[in-house]
C-alpha cells in the first residue's frame, strides 16, 4: 500500500488539475457539455475523499467512506449519460434541457444517495466492498460503452473542429478501464487479501501497477483533453 | 398602321380606358356627329366613322390583322380598358367621312412607294383610263394628305386640319415635295357599292364593352396568377439559392453536421414555401450558432456567420 501512497502523490494532484479544468469548461460551453465535465469533475471528488482520511478528521467514517464509492458511481453515470445526449444530438441534431438542472439534478441525486446512506444501517467493511465493487463495474462497463458511443460520435461529426477532441475521450476511456478494471480484478479476486497472506503476489502487483498507471493517464488524459477541447472550441 | 389625315380635331389624347366608350359613342349619335375617332395603341390601330350620328365603319388594324365592323369595336374596347390606347377624334364633312370609310373598306394596289421614284403622270392617266375610284396617299412621318378620285376623275384633296375635300392642291401637293415622301394607292371600289349600316343600331355596344371589362378581368386575373406562379418560383429559386450558400458555408467552418443542421434550421423558419427576410435570416442564424457551439469554438461559429450574412445580402 506504500506503492499506492507514493502514486498518489502524483495522481492527485492530476486530478485536482482535471476536476478544476473539467468544471471550469462546463461553465463555458453548450449545455450538453455540462453533463461530460460534471461527471470528471466528480471522479476529483471520489478521489480526493479517500485521500484526505489521514489528514482530515471524520472522513473515517463508514458513511463518508460509502460516499466516495457513491459519487464515483454518479460520475461515471452522469458522463455516459452526457455522452448519450451528445450522440442523441449527433443523429438528431435535437438539444434541450439547461445547465442549471444538471447541476441540480446531479446534486439531487448525490443528496438522496446520502440520505440512504444515512438513514440505513452503518455500512460495515463487506458493504463498503460491495458498494466499491459496484462503482468499479460501473466504471468498467460503461468505460466500454462509452468508447464505442464516443466512436459513434466521432464518425457522425467526423470534420467538425471538435472531432479530435472526442477522438481523446476514447484514450481516456481507455485508461479508465484500465485503472478501473485492474481495481475490480482485485475487488473480485480478493487479491488484496491473498497478496497480505503472501499468495499471489505478483498478479496483485501487476494489476497494482495497471491500476496506478491507468489512474495516472487518466488524470492526465482527463485534463488534456479537456484542455485540448477548450483550444478547439476557442 | 390606318394614315389618315388628321380632319378638324375635337379632342385628341384621351385615355378612352377612364371614359364609358358606349355612353361616348351615343353622345355622339346624338348629337349627329361626322368624323371620326382614332384609337391609337403601339402595335395597332382602329377607326371608327361617324356619319350624321350614324356608326358607319369600325376598323381595326394590327399588323396582318385586319378586324371590321363589331369584331373591330370589341377589340378598341378591350385595348381601351387595358389602357393601352389613345383617342383622337376629328370632325369631317359628310362626303369626306364617306369617302374614308369607302377607302377604309377597299384595297390598297401599291404601299409604301417612294414618290420621287414613282411616274405620277402615267399612274393618274390609268386611273382615269380605268375609271378608278379611290385615293391617292401621300405622306411622310409628319403629315398626310389624300387625293380622291371617282370614275378616274379627280373630286378633291384632303389634308391635316381640313373638315371638307378642298379643291385647292397646294396644301396636299406640298406633302408630296416633302423629302422621303410615299404614296399608297387605293381603290374604294366605289362609295356608293358600300352598304351603310347603323352598327349602333343593330347591336348594343353596351353588352361588347361589359364582355370586354369581363375579358379584361380574366385577364387580370390570369395575369395575377401567372405573377403569383412567377413569385412563387422566384422565392423558391432565392430559398435554393440561400440554403446551398448556408450549406457550403457550414461546411466550410464547422463540418459535415454544419450542413444537417442548415438543412434543420431553415425547415424550421423559412419552410419551403415561404420566402425569406432579413428577420428570419438573423433567427435562422441565431439558433444555427446555438446548435453550433456544440461541434466549434466562438471564432469559428463568428467567422462562419459573418461570412453567411454577407453571401446572403448578396442574394437578397
Amino acid at each position: 500500500m506504500g506503492m499506492g501512497m507514493d502514486w498518489t502523490m502524483i495522481t492527485l494532484p492530476l486530478w485536482v488539475l482535471a476536476g478544476i479544468v473539467s468544471f471550469y469548461f462546463s461553465l463555458g460551453n453548450a449545455r450538453v457539455w455540462t453533463s461530460i465535465a460534471v461527471g470528471f469533475f466528480l471522479i476529483l471528488v471520489a478521489e480526493i475523499l479517500p485521500t484526505a482520511i489521514d489528514f482530515l478528521p471524520g472522513l473515517e467514517i463508514p458513511q463518508v467512506q460509502a460516499m466516495t464509492s457513491i459519487v464515483g458511481t454518479i460520475a461515471i453515470l452522469v458522463m455516459s449519460h452526457g455522452f448519450q445526449e451528445y450522440y442523441v444530438f449527433s443523429r438528431t441534431l435535437e438539444l434541450e434541457g439547461n445547465k442549471t438542472l444538471v447541476y441540480l439534478g446531479t446534486l439531487g441525486v448525490v443528496l438522496c444517495s446520502a440520505a440512504f446512506i444515512w438513514i440505513n444501517i452503518t455500512p460495515d467493511e463487506r458493504t463498503l466492498e460491495v458498494i466499491n465493487i459496484v462503482e468499479n463495474t460501473n466504471w468498467v462497463f460503461l468505460s466500454l460503452i462509452n468508447i464505442d458511443l464516443i466512436r459513434k460520435i466521432y464518425v457522425n461529426i467526423q470534420d467538425s473542429p471538435i472531432s479530435k477532441g472526442f477522438a481523446a475521450f476514447i484514450f481516456v476511456f481507455a485508461f479508465i478501464f484500465l485503472w478501473k478494471g485492474s481495481e475490480l480484478y482485485i475487488n473480485v479476486y480478493n487479491l488484496d487479501v491473498l497478496a497480505e497472506q503472501g499468495q499471489y503476489l505478483g498478479r496483485y502487483q501487476i494489476s497494482m501497477y495497471c491500476k496506478e498507471i491507468g489512474n495516472l493517464l487518466a488524470g492526465l488524459s482527463v485534463g488534456g483533453t479537456f484542455l485540448y477541447l477548450a483550444k478547439l472550441l476557442r | 398602321m390606318i394614315l389618315l389625315p388628321r380632319g378638324n380635331p375635337v379632342r385628341e389624347k384621351v385615355n378612352p380606358g377612364k371614359i364609358n366608350l358606349p355612353e361616348a359613342l351615343g353622345k355622339l349619335q346624338k348629337g349627329s356627329f361626322t368624323g371620326y375617332l382614332r384609337f391609337e395603341a403601339a402595335n395597332g390601330t382602329g377607326v371608327i366613322i361617324f356619319s350624321s350620328g350614324k356608326l358607319i365603319s369600325a376598323l381595326y388594324e394590327e399588323g396582318s390583322e385586319r378586324l371590321i365592323a363589331y369584331d373591330a369595336i370589341a377589340r378598341i374596347f378591350e385595348l381601351s380598358l387595358a389602357g393601352r390606347m389613345t383617342l383622337d377624334i376629328y370632325k369631317l364633312s359628310t362626303e369626306l367621312a364617306m369617302s374614308i370609310h369607302a377607302l377604309l373598306h377597299g384595297d390598297t394596289l401599291y404601299k409604301g412607294q417612294e414618290l420621287k421614284l414613282i411616274d405620277i403622270k402615267s399612274l393618274l392617266g390609268k386611273f382615269k383610263a380605268d375609271k378608278m375610284s379611290g385615293c391617292l396617299r401621300i405622306y411622310t412621318d409628319e403629315k398626310i394628305a389624300l387625293i380622291f378620285y371617282k370614275d378616274g376623275t379627280p373630286l378633291g384633296f384632303f389634308h391635316d386640319g381640313s373638315t371638307d375635300i378642298e379643291t385647292s392642291a397646294d396644301a396636299s401637293m406640298s406633302v408630296a415635295k416633302l423629302p422621303g415622301a410615299k404614296i399608297d394607292v387605293l381603290s374604294s371600289g366605289g362609295a356608293d357599292d358600300i352598304e351603310l349600316a347603323d352598327l349602333m343600331a343593330s347591336a348594343d355596344l353596351s353588352a361588347l364593352w361589359k364582355k370586354a371589362q369581363e375579358l379584361l378581368v380574366k385577364d387580370k386575373q390570369s395575369k395575377q396568377k401567372v405573377e403569383s406562379r412567377n413569385r412563387e418560383m422566384a422565392q423558391k429559386q432565392r430559398r435554393i439559392q440561400l440554403q446551398s450558400m448556408l450549406r457550403t458555408t457550414a461546411e466550410k467552418h464547422i463540418g459535415r453536421i454544419g450542413v444537417q443542421l442548415v438543412d434543420k434550421e431553415m425547415e424550421r423558419h423559412i419552410p419551403e414555401e415561404a420566402d425569406w427576410n432579413e428577420a428570419l435570416l438573423d433567427k435562422l442564424l441565431s439558433d444555427l450558432s446555438k446548435a453550433a457551439k456544440m461541434v466549434a469554438g466562438p471564432k469559428a461559429i463568428k467567422a462562419m456567420l459573418g461570412e453567411m450574412q454577407k453571401s446572403a445580402k448578396a442574394i437578397a
